[in-house]
């Protein structure tokens, strides 16, 4: 059996951009959200910070490209710059800052958005991973 | 019927000290999650393709930790007069496995004024800590709360 399609440390490229389509925040995305996490809107109507967030990490597996080969997920700084509300649209555009090889895999930074359906940024951050290299044939 | 009080800047102090409840995070968690995120890598997913890969299991989305501190905050302390969340930063620090029991330790690090006098800056440390005591996830969060002055 083939193995399906990854893409490795080896692959990834220095500033490369990335958009995925957008997805509509409902309201029965925050409920799932809300009852799943305990963690609330700060009001009705708003959308909880950390759903937005949630949400285009899972946008970010229909790209055309094979997904990324995560070893880890090191950590992340992430910043709200605008309210997300329910109704709104968002996507995200992520851009490779740093790729450094170490001795298993290599680490790699990306710079990601979330932009809604006016085209505002209302969150933006810094991921970083831990990517496999491509296994020896 | 009163709404419960919130807790403005003024009544936050620094090296104030919250400890959550403890959640068992359970499979169904985790299956809730990638329904909910779309997030459906083969770490969370995948039972069989996990038994070889370090962990020996499937582990939960680290955005699914992110999350259920967040929740258990709210059954730490009383709730502050939260303005808006301004950002995080966040290190993963360990896998949390089905099974796992995690709590939050939290801590009023720094409180800061802004140029506005209707609020402050609150940052906050945050520990999620396994039943074993081990830290899987730490950060910062901040948070604009409302102060009683500016009103």
């Amino acid at each position: 059996m083939a193995e399906p399609a990854r893409f490795y440390f080896e692959d990834v490229v220095l500033h490369g951009v990335l958009e995925t389509p957008a997805m509509t925040v409902t309201e029965a995305h925050v409920a799932l959200y809300a009852g799943l996490s305990h963690d609330e809107p700060l009001e009705p109507g708003a959308v909880p910070d950390i759903l937005p967030l949630c949400l285009t990490v899972g946008l970010g597996w229909r790209v055309p490209q094979p997904p990324l080969a995560v070893l880890a997920f090191m950590g992340f700084e992430w910043n709200a710059r605008a309210p997300v509300r329910i109704g709104d649209t968002i996507h995200s555009r992520s851009r490779t800052a740093m790729k450094r090889a170490m001795r298993e895999g290599g680490v790699v930074i990306e710079e990601r958005q979330v932009i809604n359906q006016r085209g505002e940024v209302v969150h933006d951050g810094k991921f970083t991973f831990l990517v496999a290299r491509r296994p020896s044939a | 019927m009163t709404a419960p009080a919130r807790r403005c800047f003024e009544d936050i102090q620094v090296g104030e000290e919250y400890e959550s409840p403890g959640r068992t995070v359970t499979e169904a968690d985790i299956v809730l999650f990638a329904g909910l995120s779309g997030d459906y890598n083969v770490l969370h997913t995948d039972a069989e393709f996990m038994k070889s890969s370090i962990f020996g299991e499937r582990i939960a989305h680290g955005l699914l930790g992110l999350a259920m501190q967040a929740g258990l905050l709210t059954r730490a302390t009383q709730a502050y007069a939260t303005l808006a969340f301004v950002g995080l930063r966040w290190k993963f620090r360990g896998p949390i496995k089905i099974g796992d029991t995690i709590r939050l330790r939290a801590r009023v690090a720094a409180k800061q004024e802004t140029d506005k006098p209707d609020r402050g800056l609150v940052t906050l440390e945050r520990r999620v800590v396994n039943q074993r005591g081990e830290v899987v996830q730490e950060g910062e969060t901040d948070l604009l709360v409302e102060r009683r002055s500016g009103r």
